[in-house]
C-alpha cells in the first residue's frame, strides 16, 4: 500500500507510514483491527475453557474432612481452608487460583492421609503384641 | 471404577467385623490419635472409632456422646455418596458457604470439646 501524503510503499498491515508517520488509508483500517481484535479473545478465554474448568477443578472437600476426622491431624483443617477457597474462586470465575487452591488441599490431604498411615504403622509394629493378644482371646474365647 | 467399588466394600466389611468384635476400649491394637498422644487435647474426630463400635452394636445415644460431629459427617456422606461414588462432587461441596460453614463447625467443635 502506498502512502496517501508521501507515496511511500508500505506494509499492507502499516496502520502508519514508515516515511511520514501519516495514518494510512485515512484511519479506516485503524479502528478495524481492535474490532476484530478486541472481542475474540474475551470470548475464547473466559466462555470456552472456563465451562469445562469448572466442573474439572475438585475442591477435595469430603476428603478434607474425612481426613481430618480419621487422621486426626490438624492439617486437615488446612485442607478444608484451601477447598473453601476453591469454592470461592470458582465463584468469582478466578480459574487460575481455582486451581492453585486446589492442588493444595489435595496436597494437604495426601500429607494427612500420609502422615496417619506412618503413625498408624508404627503404632502396629510397636504395639504387634497387643494383636496378638486379642487374637489369642478371640480364639479362647470362641 | 467396579474393582474400586469392590474393594472399597470388602474393606469396609472387614473393617466392620474387627471394629465390631473387638472393643476399641479394651483392645489397644487400635491406631490412637496422633494429636490427643502429642498434646493431651482432643482432635475433632477423637472417639470415631469407639462411636463406630457402639453404631454397629445400635446403641446410636453412646455413639452420639462419643462424638456429635461424626453424625454430622455420617448426613453428608448420605447426601453426597451418590455423586462421590460416579467420582463428582455433590453440588452442595461445591458451594462457597458450605466450605467455610464446615470449616467453622470443625474448628469451634474442637475448641468447645476441649473447654467443656
Amino acid at each position: 500500500m502506498n502512502c496517501p501524503n508521501c507515496g511511500t510503499s508500505n506494509l499492507d498491515t502499516a496502520s502508519i507510514c514508515v516515511n511520514c508517520g501519516r495514518p494510512l488509508a485515512g484511519g479506516a483500517p485503524p479502528p478495524p483491527p481492535p474490532q476484530t481484535y478486541t472481542p475474540p479473545p474475551p470470548a475464547s478465554r473466559f466462555e470456552t475453557p472456563a465451562q469445562p474448568a469448572v466442573q474439572q477443578i475438585p475442591n477435595y472437600l469430603w476428603q478434607s474432612i474425612v481426613v481430618t476426622l480419621c487422621c486426626c491431624l490438624p492439617l486437615g483443617i488446612v485442607a478444608i481452608v484451601f477447598a473453601s477457597q476453591v469454592n470461592d474462586k470458582l465463584r468469582r470465575g478466578d480459574i487460575a487460583g481455582a486451581m492453585a487452591a486446589s492442588k493444595n488441599a489435595k496436597l494437604f490431604c495426601l500429607i494427612a492421609l500420609a502422615l496417619g498411615v506412618v503413625a498408624m504403622l508404627v503404632y502396629a509394629l510397636m504395639f504387634s503384641g497387643a494383636i496378638m493378644q486379642a487374637i489369642h482371646e478371640a480364639q479362647a474365647n470362641s | 471404577m467396579k474393582l474400586r467399588l469392590t474393594l472399597s466394600a470388602i474393606v469396609a466389611v472387614a473393617g466392620a467385623w474387627v471394629l465390631y468384635t473387638f472393643p476399641p476400649g479394651a483392645h489397644s491394637f487400635y491406631p490412637p490419635c496422633v494429636f490427643h498422644r502429642v498434646t493431651g487435647l482432643l482432635c475433632p474426630g477423637c472417639g470415631t472409632t469407639r462411636a463406630l463400635h457402639q453404631l454397629l452394636h445400635g446403641h446410636v445415644a453412646a455413639a452420639f456422646k462419643l462424638n456429635p460431629f461424626l453424625f454430622a459427617v455420617m448426613l453428608g456422606g448420605i447426601y453426597g455418596s451418590p455423586n462421590i461414588l460416579r467420582g463428582q462432587t455433590p453440588p452442595l461441596f461445591m458451594k462457597p458457604w458450605f466450605g467455610w460453614a464446615s470449616l467453622a463447625v470443625v474448628v469451634s467443635w474442637w475448641i468447645l470439646r476441649n473447654v467443656m
